[in-house]
């Protein structure tokens, strides 16, 4: 504490000699708390505390054709990025085979369903494709690319163009507007 | 028989504790907060679990906001000279000293080039009440119209080490944000960082 006692001051001691009243030491300190909670105050308003963190990501080079075996369909997961927070996927089968169109929110449905279908396949040939769609926002498409990060899927990609077969389906069973 | 004086506590507080919290709190502020930037528009975006930090320099910021509009922004004054330099001679327009002073303090700008000037002519308390158009883009990425094109290619210009870091707000369409990576794409950029919030990884996740 800043205060000192002082003990009685002044008034007759032993002796009898008459000491001069000393000035008490104690100092008010609240003009000091104001100027430190204005300072505080000022702080939190001006400055940010949480740094953003950043996920990387890399796409094909364009201007080189890969020759690559195709991928066998019943191993892929195709996940389309719906309107409303809603995903939907088709997994084992191409677009023209009339496949299952299966419904998920983002979030734990999501990474339930890449897990359940990440096991029916050897674990080296699981691919995952995303294809958002037009009414897809960017909040979504950085969901899935952190489930993949969340799930572990080694192959995955980000593919933008829908297929005609695709879009009918769609159309057809999700009632997208696309 | 004498009345019983309520004997009265003293009205004045020991500060000295409260002063001591206060500034502990003020030396923990100070060294670990930063200074917001004044941004052209507020984006609000998504988190993701990813522990990556974003750097601090020599880095350009790509932001998309929740309308569409495309905002540029690199971190070095310098650069932002040398790049306002560089795109001026493409576009055939010239910037006095005192207009690119004023565009070196802009952390970042969404203003199609042709009205740039006009912009940096308006008095500061204007500045901040415009509301700024956005960069052009495009889906194909390489297109005249395609202004981000330009910007993104001088400041490598000016500089080479910048790394690149896209900012998107939630509600940012896909498509908006397809044209920013056509426009990157096209410039054999396949490499650059999403900065998004931070959220806890599930119970028991482990980065490999």
């Amino acid at each position: 504490m800043a205060e000192i006692n002082t003990g009685g001051g002044g008034g007759k001691s032993e002796g009898g000699k008459v000491r001069s009243k000393k000035a008490s030491t104690r100092i008010d300190m609240t003009p000091m708390v104001d100027l430190g909670f204005l300072l505080i105050t000022f702080f939190i308003l001006a400055t940010t505390l949480s740094k953003p963190s950043s996920m990387t990501l890399n796409v094909p080079d364009k201007t080189q054709k890969e020759e690559t075996e195709p991928i066998k369909a019943s191993n892929v997961m195709t996940v389309f990025l719906g309107d409303n927070n809603k995903a939907y996927y088709i997994f084992g089968k191409a677009a023209n085979e009339d496949p299952k169109l299966e419904t998920v929110g983002y979030g734990y449905e999501f990474r339930k369903a890449i897990q359940d279908n990440a096991r029916k396949v050897p674990a080296d040939k699981f691919v995952v494709v995303i294809k958002p769609t037009k009414v897809s926002n960017y909040k979504n498409m950085v969901d899935v690319l952190d489930e993949m990060a969340i799930t572990k899927t080694k192959r995955y990609a980000l593919v933008d163009a829908l297929t005609p077969d695709e879009e009918k389906l769609l159309k057809d069973k999700a009632k997208l507007q696309i | 028989m004498p009345a019983v004086k309520v004997k009265r506590a003293s009205s004045s507080v020991d500060m000295t504790a409260m002063t001591d919290v206060a500034f502990l709190l003020l030396t923990f502020f100070i060294l670990t907060a930063q200074f917001k930037s004044q941004d052209a528009a507020a984006i609000e975006t998504p988190s993701s679990i990813s522990g990556i930090k974003v750097p601090d320099k020599d880095i350009m910021t790509i932001a998309l906001g929740k309308d569409g509009k495309v905002y540029f922004g690199v971190d070095s004054q310098q650069d932002r000279i040398t790049m306002l330099d560089n795109v001026a001679a493409i576009k055939g327009i010239s910037f006095s000293d005192k207009e690119k002073k004023d565009f070196s303090l802009m952390s970042n700008f969404g203003i199609p080039i042709s009205q740039l000037k006009a912009y940096l002519a308006l008095p500061d308390d204007q500045k901040a009440k415009v509301k700024q158009p956005g960069i052009p883009t495009d889906s194909t990425g390489a297109a005249v119209t395609n202004e981000l094109k330009d910007w993104v290619f001088n400041s490598r210009k000016a500089n080479n080490g910048l790394r690149i870091a896209l900012k998107g707000d939630n509600l940012a369409k896909f498509p908006e944000f397809k044209n920013v990576l056509a426009t990157l794409q096209a410039q054999n950029i396949n490499k650059f960082n999403l900065i998004t919030g931070t959220e806890a990884p599930p119970a028991g996740w482990k980065a490999d």
